[in-house]
């Protein structure tokens, strides 16, 4: 009886062996590019531990702004490897959150989601980015808000416009706080203009708009 | 074991009575305020009052687009934002969109708009590209 | 049909009654507090509890109305010592939850602000969240504790 049981349990502890299974060391990576970095690379190491290969089926991310590479189709039985997911920063700002999405013929575990996710460090916060006036609207000066972000420090701004119908005057209020007030000489026609904003020392450029509208201000 | 039972009974009661109250004001359905999201036929209805924003990435926006949409990606974000605030006016209503209903773009792009250029009227299309095919 | 109720009395314990009151006070005053806030701004709480990413959105709008006043509810059977136990068997198990779904969004990398407390622990890290989360547990579990030992119901 005892060796009846001693067996079946065997078999079951052998048929239970015998399976696929990819591990990963970590389903979810946080990185924090530079300000200047174009993209952000997430490595995710997996290995089968498993008796039999497993085979990759499918790998897409949430985003067009991702590429996800796997390095190989089939995973050898304890073999390792890693999928790099390759996020393009483009014009992005804050904390992005990118999904990878892996499907195997892992018959425990078919689907896995591979989180990346990227704090951008934002140099610049400007509020509002847009300012605008209405035809006929009385041509008084709006502000903009630029504050430094967290780990920055910004001296001095450099503010260009790029119409001369629109007037800026920048001046610092607190330390890493800036205000520029934007003013349009007159509002009878429709016009904008693409403020450049260049913190000293910073290779980086942002923009705000001004705009005066060709409808009449909303009351 | 029936004192818990009486508790979670006698907590449905108030929430049922709020989740009644609000009933208008939330998205059931998906987690984008109802008040934020736009029907094709709603933002077919508003006509040349609406301005339609493609948030999918440039080489979709070629092959094919709402007519008369501006682009408008989070990848050239600082580039497209001027040519798009350049059509924009206060009276008109933006409607953004990008592949379906699943796609963040839209969202992200209609969030940057009303938080950081801080326009008003700014809806995402329900279901998004996909749906205005079908409805096509 | 008679009607009968059930006082609960405590038999003198290792822990001092009023100990036990205080601790009382505390927990459910915080659970009162924690479902008002919650219960002020429900969308707010149903995109915090999204933002965890374990339940699907028309689950996590569904609860985000109904969790608050469970856990007011709770708060207010510990204070009035009605439905005494069941009240803190339904926090303990409120509380495990919160910890267990607070720890996996660290691990999943997720940006989390909410907890016990909805939008108002927005400003909270990791540690402190988790710390007060299992600091209120260990008061429930106590309470819990002490009451399977020692109390004697009396049907009137």
């Amino acid at each position: 009886m005892r060796t009846r049981i001693l067996a079946f349990a065997s078999s079951i502890v052998i048929c239970a062996a015998a399976h696929a299974e990819l591990k990963w060391e970590q389903t979810a990576v946080e990185l924090h590019p530079t300000a200047t970095d174009k993209e952000a690379v997430g490595h995710f190491k997996y290995q089968n531990t498993g008796s039999k290969p497993v085979r990759f089926e499918s790998v897409h991310t949430s985003c067009g702004c991702t590429a996800a590479q796997t390095q190989k189709d089939e995973v050898p039985p304890g073999e390792k490897g890693e999928i790099t997911a390759t996020f393009k920063i483009g014009d992005r700002t804050g904390t992005q959150v990118k999904t990878v999405t892996v499907n195997t013929d892992d018959p425990v575990n078919a689907t896995t989601v591979l989180t990346l996710k990227a704090v951008i460090p934002q140099e610049l916060e400007i509020n509002p980015s847009f300012v605008f006036w209405g035809q006929g609207e009385a041509p008084k000066p709006k502000t903009i808000v630029v504050r430094a972000g967290k780990d920055f420090s910004v001296k001095q701004l450099k503010v260009t416009s790029s119409s001369p119908d629109f007037e800026t005057k920048v001046a610092q209020t607190a330390k890493g706080q800036f205000r520029i007030d934007v003013q349009p000489h007159d509002t009878s026609r429709d016009m904008a203009a693409t403020l450049t904003i260049q913190p000293e020392g910073s290779s980086k450029t942002f923009y705000a708009m001004a705009r005066v509208t060709n409808v009449p201000a909303v009351q | 074991m029936r004192q818990a039972l009486i508790l979670v009974v006698l907590a449905f009661l108030p929430g049922i009575g709020q989740a009644l109250y609000f009933r208008d004001k939330v998205s059931w359905q998906s987690p984008v305020p109802a008040s934020e999201m736009v029907t094709v036929a709603q933002a077919r209805a508003w006509g040349r009052n609406a301005i339609w924003v493609d948030a999918r990435p440039d080489v979709e926006f070629e092959r094919d687009h709402v007519s008369g949409a501006v682009p408008l990606n989070e990848d050239r974000w600082n580039e497209l934002l001027p040519r798009f605030l350049a059509t924009w006016s206060p009276e008109k209503r933006v409607v953004v969109y990008c592949s379906s209903q699943s796609c963040n773009a839209s969202r992200e792009v209609a969030r940057r708009l009303r938080h950081e250029a801080q326009l008003k009227n700014v809806f995402v299309l329900q279901g998004g590209w996909e749906e205005w095919l079908e409805k096509k | 049909m008679k009607s009968a109720s059930s006082i609960l009395s405590f038999q003198s314990s290792t822990i001092p009654r009023f100990v036990r009151r205080i601790a009382e006070f505390i927990v459910g005053g915080i659970f009162i507090y924690a479902g008002v806030i919650k219960a002020l701004d429900p969308i707010r709480f149903a995109s915090d509890i999204d933002n965890y990413k374990i339940l699907p959105w028309t689950i996590s709008v569904r609860l985000a109305f109904y969790l608050p006043w469970l856990e007011i509810f709770c708060g207010l059977a510990l204070i009035l010592r009605r439905l005494y136990l069941g009240g803190l068997s339904i926090l303990a198990a409120l509380i495990s939850v919160f910890v267990i779904a607070t720890v996996a969004a660290k691990v999943r990398g997720l940006d989390i602000t909410c907890g016990c407390f909805g939008h108002a622990s927005k400003n909270w890290n990791f540690s402190t969240h988790l710390g007060l989360d299992l600091v209120l547990f260990g008061l429930v579990i106590s309470l819990l504790c002490a009451c399977g030992r020692n109390f004697t119901t009396t049907e009137r």
